[in-house]
């Protein structure tokens, strides 16, 4: 008697499984409906419109005066007779790569030495402060330091080092931009990899102790290998955020000056597009660094894989 | 974990060196906003003002119309929080709760929308506003009117009105929510609307949080769509935008003053906000890091 329960309670159990499938199918639909009705219209329309207009060649107000240009527009943008790449693509790589170089070892040092401390929450917080902060006070604020008159000039000149235009001198410029940029972005960066550090067992470190490791053979050999999938979340998410964001530039030099010293390529779109009504170069300047960021974080992931694949 | 190694005094030095970089720029914004004329941008530097009168704030109030961008970023911010959570909520309590066609595909377009970067679609999102059929004067086929939506305090809204990491957060919270509660619901005979509304939004309380404050701090500080939106339209300015152009034409030594003080009126709000719920932005941040 029990297996024949059992028996048809195994056979009706598919079936009402397909029932539901259909009762609940119109429900799920509706509840998805504002988001795949957003995605549709601030989503898949602009991307496919940001592809055609980087081929086209477009005055604006009328779709119907678009014209097919090829190739040309991403021709005229890649030129090295141009400013795209030469200064502009190579100061986004410079921009880019300094600060995530510079907030990722910073913040593996300081995610590091907090996880000894005591009120590591507090620690954290304050860390995390210029993330809560809007662009526009830290970029001010950083501006009025870096001023001859700022503070970090009164620091210099009381080391006996003469005053530096960090902004006004096109060869302080950039890295001026990249500090306040890797400094802004650290404390995202040590909240992440605290959580990667607090993963690490316990027992590792007791193993290597009872071993005669010293602190720096730990976190050679223990804590900085398992951290690395936390590392390159870190790694991939700050090099996409630095590749495309010039929000700080425009708040720091507004034009991307001194000529062009600390323009990017983000930047650059936004000026020929909503300046000059560039539409079609901009839109090519737009692709051209979206293929770059893919390219960067395909090479990153490949490059961990295959990493990974050799210690394991 | 704290007895490790021998050598805490090095992590202190590093922690506390690291935290005065941390805490000093914010420091000299404070301290900028109460320096008066003639005390600001002069050789040699001094960190602390003479007093700590108010003019700068009163003068930030009166010629930023501080007010008026106060407004504005209140109803975007709330607008756009409000938005983000429900729904995120909606869309997440689908895919984790709901069975039917395509939910595996359907999650995984949410997942790959988060890896478009939003500077790809800022031209042609801005083309979409400008041409927003029936709005600002155009017509049906969007054309003919002058500014589209572009001229309203939706354009600042609507494009951040739903947010696939939102969605991500939610079902993989919901996911975790225990089915046999929500299997009582319909015998009860609920149906998935009040099953939704009245089981499951309680539940999701601590995601909310999490949520809501990282898309409330995210909304306050945004920046570049509001300046390009803005630019043929001051009415719509918000905070950071309204406070960063008026230092551009003004002499910068008689106005950085002013901006500081405008720069920590508009901070205060969500430093506080991040300060009462620090535990939840911090837990929103690591999840984000699991995906």
């Amino acid at each position: 008697m029990t297996t024949a329960v059992s028996r048809v309670g195994a056979v009706a159990a598919p079936a009402r499984r397909v029932g539901k499938l259909h009762r609940e199918g119109p429900a799920a639909y509706l509840f998805l409906s504002p988001a795949l009705l957003f995605f549709c219209v601030f989503l898949i329309l602009p991307f496919i419109f940001a592809i055609v207009l980087a081929f086209s060649d477009w005055g604006g107000f009328d779709l119907s005066t678009l014209k097919w240009a090829g190739f040309s527009n991403f021709g005229d943008v890649l030129s090295f007779d141009g400013t795209f790449v030469k200064p502009i693509l190579v100061n986004t790589l410079l921009f880019a790569f300094g600060s995530v170089f510079l907030a990722t070892f910073g913040s593996v040092l300081v995610a590091y030495c907090i996880d000894r401390l005591s009120f590591q929450g507090f620690w954290r917080v304050l860390y995390f402060l210029p993330v809560v902060a809007t662009v526009v006070a830290i970029g001010n604020v950083w501006k009025m330091m870096y001023q001859p008159a700022g503070l970090i000039n009164a620091v210099l000149n009381k080391l006996g080092v003469n005053s530096v235009g960090f902004l006004s001198d096109s060869s302080y410029a950039l890295p001026s931009v990249t500090v306040v940029h890797a400094w802004a972005s650290i404390g995202g960066a040590v909240l992440i990899l605290t959580a990667g550090l607090k993963a690490i067992p316990e027992m590792y470190y007791e193993a290597a102790e009872v071993d005669g490791a010293n602190s720096w053979h730990m976190f050679w050999s223990i804590t900085l290998p398992l951290l690395r999938p936390a590392l390159l979340f870190v790694l991939i998410t700050q090099f996409i955020g630095g590749l495309q964001s010039f929000a700080l530039i425009i708040v720091m030099t507004g034009d991307g000056g001194p000529v062009n010293a600390t323009n990017v390529a983000a930047f650059e779109m936004y000026q020929r597009a909503f300046k000059f009504g560039a539409w079609g170069t901009a839109s090519a300047m737009a692709m051209v660094l979206f293929v770059i960021i893919l390219a960067i974080t395909l090479l990153q992931l490949w490059i961990a894989r295959r990493r990974g694949e050799e210690t394991s | 974990m704290k007895r490790r190694g021998k050598f805490p005094w090095f992590a202190y030095l590093v922690v506390i060196l690291g935290g005065v970089a941390m805490v000093m720029p914010f420091l000299d914004m404070v301290m900028s906003s109460f320096k008066g004329p003639g005390e600001y941008g002069v050789i040699p530097y001094k960190l602390l003002p003479s007093s700590f009168n108010l003019d700068n704030y009163r003068d930030a109030f009166s010629q930023l119309e501080l007010g008026r961008l106060f407004r504005n970023s209140v109803i975007v911010t709330v607008s756009v929080t409000v938005s983000v959570l429900v729904t995120s909520s909606m869309a997440g309590y689908a895919l984790a709760k709901l069975r039917f066609r395509g939910r595996a595909v359907i999650f995984r377009f949410i997942l790959a929308t988060m890896m478009l970067p939003p500077f790809l679609l800022l031209i042609p999102t801005f083309l979409i506003m400008l041409n927003w059929p029936l709005a600002g004067g155009n017509d049906i086929l969007g054309r003919g009117g002058d500014g589209g939506l572009t001229t309203s305090l939706i354009s600042l809204i609507l494009p951040f009105a739903v947010s696939g990491f939102g969605i991500f957060l939610m079902r993989q919270f919901m996911v975790s929510l225990p089915d046999e509660m929500l299997e009582a619901a319909k015998i009860d005979g609920a149906n998935q609307w009040q099953t939704w509304r009245l089981i499951v939004l309680p539940q999701t309380k601590p995601v909310a949080i999490t949520l809501g404050l990282i898309t409330f701090i995210g909304a306050w500080n945004e920046y570049i769509w509001t300046l390009l939106i803005s630019s043929s339209d001051p009415d719509l300015q918000t905070l950071p935008v309204g406070i960063q152009l008026l230092q551009s034409f003004l002499d910068p030594d008689r106005t950085m003053p002013i901006v500081m003080a405008g720069l920590v009126i508009s901070t205060l709000p969500v430093l506080v906000v991040f300060l009462l719920f620090q535990k939840y932005y911090v837990r929103g941040v690591v999840l984000s890091g699991l995906k």
